[in-house]
């Protein structure tokens, strides 16, 4: 087959039909989010082409004898306040029956499932309870670095500016890549400085993120769910709550310290006006407020935190942009604003699934790092694909609903 | 020079303004169009002499040059108000500034020193002395003054115009018989802020003026560089509760990063005066604080929001670290587990509505928030730019300790603890402040830190409450209308105080609201001959809110005293620290607390006894009471509301607030009494003196100086021994303690100085500078005794006393009495005197008669500058400053000067600390002794 060649799409039919060979968990504040590796039917035989790089990578594993499975890496996620749907789904893929069981101890009915994320303590009892699954703790960070090392590494269209609705992939030398600043957006924001595998520091972080859009919107407004008060914030108009700075110099631009009159001069700044309640503002506006402010704010910190550690890329990530258009423009136009244009915002498409795809790694069982190592080595890898569909657009609420999957191979148990 | 032929002149009009100003207040209606029928007179005289103050303020590019001889020619001693000394002040000076923000409009205005002294004659012949007569010091072209802070709602305009009118600020100030006369129809008041621009109008119509606009961020740097430099502990850390005053070396002051929170935040590099930058800011700041807390919760006003926040707990809002990894601290970041995670993270629970949280947690949330993420960001920036440090200000802040305290945990979180952030006490005022500094030739910008000295209005409570004290126009300042609604600055801070500004002292309203029924936890004897005392009440405890810090940085009046110098001998200014106490140590400010207190009957009493027992003088005994009452009250509760607080300062607090209550001199007939007794025996003291040998001779003065400094009316101990005996009687017992050796004692090292040892003579002393305390015996059978005896050596004596009345301190307006009584007995004292021109009378015919003769070392008076017990020698009289310029020796003298203060100042020449402790614990305390325990502390040239 053509190694290059990559499949994504809706495969939900596939998780019935395929082999379940590996999952990882990241149970974050709000969502879950689940990546699992299905088997397509063919397999790949070629291990003794794969030896020989793996010895000399010094690294011993009794999976490298087994057969390379071709395959997807399939993602999916679940609001973490329905935390027994991800359980009956994670039970439907019939995992104690699958190929996931432990090699160590074929038989037992013990499964281990790697997983991240607060709600990996905060859970585990209930795994355990319910399934007789045991969670295997990994650092947040760990997975998150290298979640997003691997997909910058290995995927060719990861990496994304978003400006003015106009979505560029940016193509990174691997080589080039470290040191960047990766900010992880969930329900608070984390900013990591990454410096290789495994080489990264907490740098800063911000506790005003997802969970402030969320929390203060669901305050604010009747909004259902984070997706329902997103889509509000994309048909709002913030010049209703926010004060601008032509709303303070009237109407003029207070040029002289370089703030045009549309410039935010204080989020919610209008809402103190004596004669209206909360209900006589929209609350598309009032989401759109929220999210201008929040993204601005991130955005803000970020840059001057790159900026401190002399960092000259900076990726965004987690749950809270959800590729949603508008929260990358506007954190795109926050870096591009505090930067006075010499740093630009960049997004990965996983964004939401850094932290489970670096649960995922972090099981060296099936062997994904030594194919990736392989890889490297050989030109033109033909054991293993790993790339993304090009031609994938966002949904059309501009996010990954879970339904979405690489294909690749991997090592069969 | 052009400016200085024009100043006759310029005088001219001055008076005729004045005349016209005079007339004008009488009749209010007519105000305008009176000035409009001045202008027409005017116009004919000259364009030239009646500029508009914009003109008039460019006319002249040096700083004009002041000629004291013409000031004097005008400063009519008759004159009502003879206080002002420069012919061409109002051109230079004014008076009012404003900064119209969203919210608040905060003016900033200028009057006239009234306290300064007249140039008498005495005065005069020491400056000859001293070489001070050319008028040419660097401390002149400043007219002394006081700068007021006071603050209007921008919604209320109207009360700020009528008080503006009611004071005739828009013309210089009608308390001024000077008022400017340049100021017509045309005056223009500086002013900044968004409002600068939209009340424009309002302005002309209602007074006449016109605004002219300043650039705000302009204003706001300016304001802040002024202060940073001009005011002694103007920043302060504030963490975990605790004010931290910082004193900021001005010439390394820049760069540094000044945040404004306002409704967005500003963040400003500064580098120097008018070298700034705006580098950066955010969109989440004060008004997103309010925006969205008014929108999640029912409040009316801001500070009501950020009084629910004292009671608030945030855990039920936002989501902890801990809430995420149950309970752990995620240590291996950093991060403990009651960090914050995600602000409101918790919100998104799907059972709960917004009526489901309390508002109290939801604005502690926001106020968290909003407050760790400036700091965050400022730091950031300051970290970016390389500043070492970050002043925060603005509407924001006002004073909140909770605010304050976020601000400082997230800037001290993110540094690492390596940066702090600081704040600053007249934060509000930076940008009419600076405003007012946009005037040309103010002549503020090369004031020194020594020569402020801020005061608190400390009437200001009672006499705008329920209280009816004298009438308050006579309390603080000269108002020219009594009928108007706003006669003092201060009546319209409490009206503030009473509608909802957080700035003003909320446990004073409610004193001022109950009144007297308010019972008195540290029960006051009711001094004899006064009405009676009520009490005073007990600050309500912290603990229940923390409102009462939203009005802990008070805000006082800032008088300018151009005369005021540092004290030359001080070996090291920089690290002079005059108090000897501590106050910070909370029992430490609990006993002088005490003490005060209880001293407090008997000088109510001699207060009211000084101004003959009246019943206007009764009822002004009882306000002070009250309202020093209620100062010390609320300093045992924030000691420091007032700034950075130490004895001297309380202290002089005292004597303040006796003065704005209008007890000149409380003590004046006991000092007169004391003075005329002691000057009844010194002929015989003098006579047994001049019996001694040389050496006998010297120890006795040194021990009649230290009896003598038994007669103290600050003394509880003292105050008692007088109510037990006569004045004979008390130091014939204070003579029986003298012997040696003393609790300090180094008179046999000061002896070998004076007198050398075997032949080793050294040579005399040059000058001595005497600073000397008490009235009666101290001054008349100790101090004159010992400046005697210096002078026989032929060492220049120059007598440093208070330039106001503080207790029985001795006055350097009282001295050239006593001195001249005294000299009638000894003709040593008489010729030094003469020399010195102490003698006024005898001046003309001696200093003829006298050429010929043997010409004495003189013997002077110099005031110190200062009107307290104490004395803090970064700020004493430029006169003084002069005459220690050749002194090789310093005497201090009591225990204000010598113990409270000074006790541990080196100085560059010889010095004697002499003092009797009068005072048990003093005495414990700082030499493990008791009371009546004496020093003689010598400390030669280093």
């Amino acid at each position: 087959m053509d190694p290059r060649r990559a499949e994504t799409g809706k495969n939900s039919d596939q998780i019935q039909s395929g082999h379940v060979y590996h999952l990882a968990l990241d149970i974050g504040g709000s969502l879950a989010k689940l990546v699992y590796f299905t088997k397509n039917d063919e397999h790949i035989v070629g291990n003794e082409k794969k030896k020989s790089p793996l010895k000399a990578s010094g690294i011993s594993n009794s999976s490298r004898n087994s057969p390379v499975l071709n395959g997807r890496l399939n993602f999916k996620k679940f609001e973490t306040s329905k935390i027994n749907d991800c359980l009956e789904f994670i039970n439907s893929m019939k995992l104690h029956l699958g190929g996931c069981q432990q090699p160590e101890s074929p038989g037992s009915q013990t499964i281990t499932i790697k997983a991240t994320g607060g709600g990996a303590y905060k859970y585990a009892d209930l795994f355990k309870e319910k399934f007789g699954i045991s969670l295997d703790k990994e650092d947040e960070m760990d997975c998150l670095v290298a979640g997003a090392n691997f997909l910058l590494e290995t995927i060719h269209q990861e990496a994304f500016t978003y400006m003015g609705n106009q979505k560029q992939f940016v193509w990174i030398d691997k080589n080039d890549l470290y040191p960047y600043l990766l900010v992880n957006i969930g329900s608070g924001v984390g900013m990591i400085k990454v410096e290789g595998d495994g080489k990264f520091e907490r740098v800063s972080g911000t506790s005003i993120g997802g969970g402030t859009f969320w929390g203060l919107g669901k305050l604010l407004t009747k909004c259902k769910s984070f997706d329902e008060l997103l889509d509000l914030s994309y048909r709002g108009n913030n010049r209703a709550v926010d004060m601008l700075v032509g709303d303070i110099y009237g109407g003029m631009d207070y040029s002289k310290i370089g703030l045009s009159s549309t410039t935010i001069a204080s989020s919610f700044g209008r809402a103190i006006s004596e004669n209206k309640e909360r209900d006589d503002y929209k609350p598309e506006d009032i989401a759109r407020s929220l999210l201008r402010m929040i993204s601005n704010n991130i955005g803000q910190i970020s840059y001057l935190t790159a900026l401190r550690f002399g960092l000259k890329r900076i990726f965004f990530g987690g749950f809270f942009i959800r590729r949603h258009p508008f929260t990358m423009d506007t954190l795109s136009v926050a870096v591009n604003f505090w930067s006075k244009g010499e740093a630009k915002a960049m997004f990965l498409q996983h964004e939401g699934f850094l932290g489970a795809v670096g649960a995922f790694m972090s099981s060296d069982k099936h062997g994904l790092k030594e194919l990736l190592a392989n890889q490297k080595v050989e030109r033109p890898p033909s054991k293993l694909s790993f790339s993304l569909d090009q031609t994938q657009v966002p949904q059309q609420d501009g996010e990954l609903n879970g339904d979405e999957s690489i294909e690749c191979s991997v090592y069969g148990a | 020079m052009a400016g200085l032929s024009e100043k006759p002149q310029a005088l001219g009009i001055d008076q005729e303004s004045a005349e016209a100003n005079k007339n004008s207040s009488s009749n209010k209606k007519s105000v305008h169009n009176r000035l409009l029928e001045k202008d027409k007179e005017e116009g004919g005289q000259g364009g030239d002499m009646s500029p508009s103050a914009g003109s008039s303020i460019k006319r002249s590019g040096s700083r004009p040059q002041l000629d004291v001889s013409k000031a004097e020619i005008q400063g009519n001693v008759e004159e009502k108000y003879p206080t002002i000394l420069l012919p061409n002040q109002s051109d230079d000076l004014s008076h009012l500034a404003l900064d119209i923000g969203g919210s608040l409009i905060k003016l900033v205005y200028f009057s006239r020193h009234e306290d300064q002294s007249t140039d008498d004659k005495r005065k005069r012949s020491v400056k000859e002395r001293l070489g001070l007569s050319n008028g040419n010091r660097r401390s002149f072209p400043i007219l002394g003054g006081r700068l007021h802070f006071v603050k209007f709602e921008t919604r209320k305009i109207n009360e700020c115009l009528d008080f503006i009118n009611s004071k005739q600020l828009h013309r210089g100030g009608a308390e001024s018989p000077y008022a400017d006369g340049a100021t017509d129809g045309n005056a223009i008041i500086k002013a900044t802020g968004g409002g600068a621009y939209k009340y424009t109008d309002l302005f002309k119509e209602r007074l006449g003026v016109s605004l002219d606009k300043e650039d705000e961020m302009d204003c706001l740097v300016a304001g802040a560089n002024f202060l940073l430099k001009a005011i002694r502990h103007e920043a302060f850390t504030h963490m975990e509760g605790q004010k931290e005053f910082v004193q900021i070396d001005p010439n390394d002051l820049f760069p540094y990063l000044l945040v404004n929170i306002g409704s967005g935040v500003s963040m400003i590099k500064v580098d120097g005066d008018g070298k700034f930058e705006r580098v950066s800011g955010t969109n989440v700041g004060g008004g997103t604080y309010w925006g969205l807390g008014r929108l999640l919760t029912k409040c009316k006003s801001f500070d009501e929001l950020l009084e629910l926040s004292q009671k608030g707990d945030n855990r039920t809002i936002d989501m902890l670290v801990g809430d995420i990894y149950g309970g752990l601290d995620y240590s291996k970041i950093g991060l403990s587990a009651s960090t914050i995670a995600s602000s409101f993270g918790k919100t998104i629970s799907e059972k709960k509505e917004l009526e489901d949280y309390r508002p109290e947690d939801i604005s502690l949330s926001l106020l968290r928030m909003i407050s760790y993420n400036i700091g965050q960001i400022s730091y950031l920036n300051a970290l970016r730019f390389g500043l070492k440090r970050i002043f925060f200000g603005g509407f924001f802040i006002r004073g909140h300790a909770y605010t304050m305290d976020t601000i400082s945990f997230a800037v001290q979180f993110w540094s690492k603890g390596e940066a702090q952030a600081m704040f600053l006490r007249h934060e509000g005022f930076l940008g009419a402040l600076g405003a007012f500094m946009s005037y040309e030739k103010h002549g503020l910008d090369d004031l020194m830190v020594h020569q402020l000295v801020e005061r608190f209005p400390m009437g200001a409570p009672y006499t705008g409450g329920k209280i009816h004290g004298p009438p308050l126009g006579d309390l603080n300042e000269k108002a020219s209308d009594r009928n108007s609604k706003y006669l003092t600055p201060i009546s319209i801070i409490v009206t503030l105080s009473n509608s909802d500004f957080p700035t003003q002292i909320s446990w004073m309203e409610k004193f001022l609201r109950k009144g007297t029924e308010i019972t008195a936890p540290v029960p006051m004897t009711p001094a004899a001959g006064t009405t009676g005392l009520g009490g005073f009440d007990v600050p309500l405890s912290r603990g229940s809110s923390l409102r009462s810090d939203a009005s802990a940085l008070n805000v006082g009046v800032l008088h300018l005293v151009p005369t005021l110098d540092v004290f030359p001998l001080l070996e090291d200014p920089k690290t002079y620290e005059p108090n000897t106490i501590d106050l910070a140590d909370p029992s430490e400010l609990e006993y002088w607390f005490t003490i005060l207190s209880e001293h407090l009957p008997d000088l109510v009493d001699k207060a009211v006894a000084s101004e003959g027992r009246t019943d206007d003088a009764k009822r002004r005994g009882d306000a002070f009471a009250r309202a020093f009452s209620a100062h010390l009250a609320r300093l045992m509760e924030e000691p420091a509301a007032y700034g950075k607080l130490g004895l001297a300062n309380l202290l002089e607090m005292r004597e303040e607030c006796l003065r704005e209550f209008q007890f000149v001199d409380a003590y004046r007939s006991i000092k007169q009494r004391e003075n005329e007794a002691s000057l009844a025996v010194l002929p015989d003291l003098l006579m047994e003196i001049d019996s001694m040998d040389e050496e006998t001779r010297l120890l006795t003065l040194i021990e009649g100086v230290l009896a003598a400094n038994i007669f103290d009316w600050g003394s509880r101990a003292c105050v008692d021994l007088y109510h037990k005996g006569t004045i004979i009687e008390i130091y014939r017992m204070s003579r029986n303690k003298m012997q040696r050796p003393w609790r300090v004692d180094d008179f046999d090292l000061f002896k070998e100085r004076m007198l050398g040892t075997g032949d080793k003579k050294k040579p005399p002393h040059k000058r001595a500078l005497l600073f000397v305390d008490n009235s009666g015996a101290d001054i008349v059978l100790g101090m004159l005794p010992l400046a005697r005896e210096l002078l026989r050596r032929g060492t220049e004596v120059v007598l440093v006393a208070n330039s106001l009345p503080a207790l029985n301190d001795v006055t350097a307006m009282e001295l050239p009495d006593i001195v001249a009584e005294a000299a009638k007995h000894c003709d040593t004292l008489r010729r030094a005197a003469e020399a010195g021109g102490l003698l006024v009378d005898a001046m003309i015919n001696s200093s003829r008669s006298s050429k010929g003769k043997s010409s004495s070392v003189p013997l002077m008076v110099v005031e110190n500058g200062c009107g307290s017990p104490c004395i803090d020698l970064r700020q004493v009289s430029s006169e003084l400053a002069a005459a220690a310029k050749d002194a090789d020796l310093i005497i201090l003298e009591g225990m204000g000067r010598a113990l409270h203060t000074n006790l541990n100042a080196r100085f560059k020449c010889d010095a004697l600390k002499l003092a009797m402790v009068k005072n048990q614990r003093l005495a414990e305390k700082l030499l493990k002794g008791n009371i009546y325990d004496c020093i003689c502390k010598y400390e030669p040239a280093s």
